[in-house]
Order: C-alpha cells, then structure tokens, then sequence
C-alpha cells in the first residue's frame, strides 16, 4: 500500500508535467500550421514609380520570399468601353507599377512596420499597403493563446518539479537505510540504487504512456474537427509513435535524474 | 602468519584536533579471538568501524588485508567490505526484506546465484535456530531473534574477518550463547579473525583470547 501510494506520488505530478509540455508543444504546432497557411495567402501590395529589382530589394530586407509584378493590363482593359482610346493608352503609360510581395513568414506588427519602412526606402516606391487589420486579429489572438499556454506549461512545470522533488525527499528516507546497510557490506552504487531506478523508469513509462494515450483518444471526446473548420486552426496534430516517444524519453529523463540526484544526496 | 589488521600510531577523529582514538599500535593476527572492552564512549565502536572503513584514518595508519584505509577509494573500501562480517550492536536489518533475504545480502553483493543465495541463508538461519522465520520480517521478531539474523548475515559469506559491535549486550542468555557457540565455531572451522567490543567477556567462552582495554582513546593489552 505505502509503495503504491509512493509511485501514484511520483506519477500524478510527472503526468502533469508532461501533459503540460505536451499541450503547449501541440499548440504552438497548430499555431505554426496557421501561420504557414496565413503566410501562404498573405502578401504586401507595394505602388512603384519605377522597376523594382526583385534580387536587389530581397538582399536588402530577407523577408521577402518573392516578388511578382501585378499586370494591370487586364484591369485597364475593363475600361475600354467608358474611356477612350488616347485616354486608355495615356492611363497605361503613367499608371505606376503594382508589386505583390510575399513574406518568408508571418511578421509580427514590430517587424511589419520595419518591412514596410524598408521598403518604403527603396527608390521610386509610392505606396505600400500592407493590409495589416485584415489578418491580425485572429493571429493575435492565437499568439496570446499561445504564450498564456507557454507560460502555464513553464508554472506547471515548476509546481510538479517541487511535487517531485518532495517526493524525492520521501524516497530519500525510504531508502537511506538500505542503501547505508547495503553499502556497509560492500554494495556498489548500481546495485544500491537498482530498486530505485527500477521503479522510477516504470513509474516514468507509466506517466508517458498515460499521457500519450489522453491525447491520442482525445479527438473521441472534444469536437477538434469543427474547432479546425470554424477556427482553421488544426488541433488535432498528436502523432502518436513519435510525440509518445518524446513523451517516454522526457519522462524518462527527468525521472532518472530525479533519482540520480536523490541518491547522490545521501551520505556515503 | 601475516597481520589481518595492523594499526601503527593510528588516531581517529570525528572532529578536528579532537581524537577519539589516540596512538593505537596494535597487530591482530588471522584466527585471533580479540576483546576490545572499555567504558561507553572510550571509542571501542569507533575502532570497530575505521577496521571497515565507515569512519577514516584522521592521523597514522591502518591496513586490512595489508590494504591501507588512509585515503582508501571508494571502490577498493567495497571490495574489502566484501571480505569482512559485521554485526552491529543494533543489528541495522534491512526492515523491508524478509529474514532469508536479510541473510543474503553479503552473497547477492558477492554475485552468487539466487539459489546458492537461498540455500547458504537457510543453512545459517538452522544455525541459528530460526529456520522456521526465514519468511518473517525483522519488525516482527524480538531484540534476540533479530542480533541472531544479523549473525547469520555477518557469517553468510564465509569471511576471514568478523568484526561484532557489543553482539550481545542487549539480548537474553539463551541469544548470547548461540552467538558465542557460533563465532567459536567459525573461527573454529573457517579460520576468521573474531574482533569483538563488549562491555564484558562471558565468563564460560572456553577458548584462549586477546583482550584489550582503551580507555581515554588509549588502548592497553590486558592479556
């Protein structure tokens, strides 16, 4: 009874601790997938007197992943019918040049506003319109969304850290007299602390697996589907072999060094 | 014969400048039967642990097995742990082991299979008379029966050196004579070396012994 209660100890905080990095690293995936979607459809519209270099202005801001010219002849061409002749051949020559630029990935406002002002600097550029309202507000909130997550993660982190490290303390007095009369007869370290790391990696399979399984399952008991379609955001990113894997060697890790430090603790 | 233990001008201490055990020269020889006998706190268990290295050498020398203990590694202090038997005075069972894996430990320690392990620990537990506790744990046995499964344990391994920390003086007659008949009986057949702290020497042991008497950190041959 003492031993379960003892490893159910050690398991709930390590499965939280877990649970919390295992959140945070599927809402920033999910995030990331937005972005990369949103960077797909998102482009700066620049107004030009002149030409742009695409190669020149691509050194001078690495931003920019690409720059397309605008044709306006199409657009012109639907004016044929209202204006005449002279005036549509007048309007081609002095219409400036239009430039859509697509971004190597989604700017924050702080590094919109350098872009723009980059490129504002180039020679012959009008206007740059960077349609900064239309996308923002979901992402912004989504960039909350995820650094309140990151933070809680860290908390959680550190409240079943202490959770564990009391827990340590428990093991430390569990075992000290074994370990001691095991050391008087010659005992060496690995076989001393064999039951311990025993224990703790099954303790550590136990809290992955755990969490592995609840989030794999949890697509049964949460509607991710409509959150993808209403949101586009797509939650449902659990890979089980290789985030359970993740899960297993992090468990596995801070169990080991966990005990690793317990029993260093102890007088030789 | 070579020395088993030989102490030359040796001083222990658990504090600095503050001795415990002062300028012992002593030889103690293989098949020697040793009494170390004084008053409480003259140092006789601070001897007895820097002879298995739980306290260190603070001034002097001390060789076991011809392996000096002054500045021992860790390692090699195991290695010689191996080779000696102790019995404390408060037995230090390891109280989540039943009695029958209490006695195993030297030979699990020493890489014996779990079958040998098994049958050397009910062979010494019929010695000592509680073959029929070997599946006990030793919260459930008295103050008796618990000196007498570390005696078992301290002997598991067959070693050449037995170090017993006041073995008797808290346990009843009929306890005290199955572990003099023993360590007699060991020494007997096995050849150890028997160094023993006591307050008193039994009266009955019938056999010839050593007795040396410290008393404020000095030790003095009686006999």
């Amino acid at each position: 009874m003492r031993s379960l209660k003892s490893h159910i100890s050690f398991i709930i905080p390590l499965f939280v601790l877990l649970f919390s990095l295992q959140f945070s690293f599927m809402l920033n995936r999910a995030v990331k997938s937005y972005e990369t979607g949103l960077v797909d459809d998102y482009s700066i519209v620049v107004v030009s007197k002149d030409d742009i270099n695409a190669s020149d202005l691509k050194i001078k801001i690495p931003y920019i992943s690409s720059i397309i010219e605008i044709k306006k002849d199409k657009y012109i061409s639907r004016l044929k019918n209202d204006i005449s002749r002279a005036d549509l051949t007048y309007l081609k020559a002095t219409l400036p040049k239009f430039y859509s630029i697509k971004l190597i990935k989604l700017p924050t406002d702080k590094e919109l506003k350098i872009i723009s002002d980059d490129i504002k600097r180039y020679k012959g550029i009008k206007k740059v319109e960077t349609f900064k309202q239309t996308f923002n507000k979901f992402h912004q909130f989504l960039n909350f969304a995820k650094n309140a997550s990151n933070l809680f993660a860290v908390f959680i982190f550190f409240i079943s850290l202490l959770l564990i490290l009391k827990q340590m303390e428990i093991w430390t007095l569990e075992h000290q007299n074994r370990m001691y009369v095991m050391g008087l007869f010659g005992a060496p370290y690995w076989m001393k602390s064999a039951s311990l790391y025993k224990s703790v990696v099954i303790d550590a399979l136990i809290s992955a697996i755990l969490v592995g399984l609840l989030f794999y399952f949890m697509p049964d008991f949460i509607d991710i589907d409509k959150i993808k379609s209403d949101l586009t955001l797509d939650l449902n990113n659990f890979r089980f072999f290789s985030d359970t894997f993740r899960l297993i060697l992090s468990s596995l890790i801070i169990s080991v060094i966990s005990v690793t430090i317990t029993i260093l603790r102890q007088k030789d | 014969m070579g020395d088993i233990i030989q102490a030359d001008n040796l001083y222990l201490a658990y504090r600095e400048d503050e001795p415990i055990i002062r300028g012992v020269n002593l030889a103690i020889k293989r098949k020697d039967f040793l009494f170390i006998t004084g008053k409480s706190g003259s140092g006789k268990s601070t001897f007895l642990k820097s002879i298995y290295g739980e306290i260190g050498v603070y001034k002097g020398d001390l060789r076991v097995y011809n392996q000096s203990l002054s500045n021992i590694s860790n390692a090699n202090r195991n290695i010689l742990r191996k080779h000696i038997g102790v019995i404390f005075q408060d037995y230090k069972l390891i109280n989540e082991w039943n009695v029958e894996k209490n006695v195993m430990l030297p030979l699990m320690i020493a890489g014996y299979s779990k079958q040998v392990c098994k049958n050397q620990a009910q062979k010494l537990l019929r010695h000592v008379k509680l073959s029929h506790k070997s599946s006990r744990y030793p919260l459930e046995l008295s103050g008796g029966e618990q000196q007498r499964v570390a005696m078992a344990r301290a002997l598991a391994h067959n070693p050449k050196l037995i170090i017993a920390d006041e073995p008797t003086g808290n346990l009843d007659e009929y306890s005290s004579s199955v572990i003099w008949e023993l360590l007699k009986n060991v020494r007997a057949h096995i050849g150890s070396t028997i160094v023993v702290a006591t307050h008193r020497i039994p009266q009955t042991l019938g056999i010839d012994y050593h007795q040396f008497y410290l008393e404020d950190g000095v030790m003095h041959e009686i006999s």
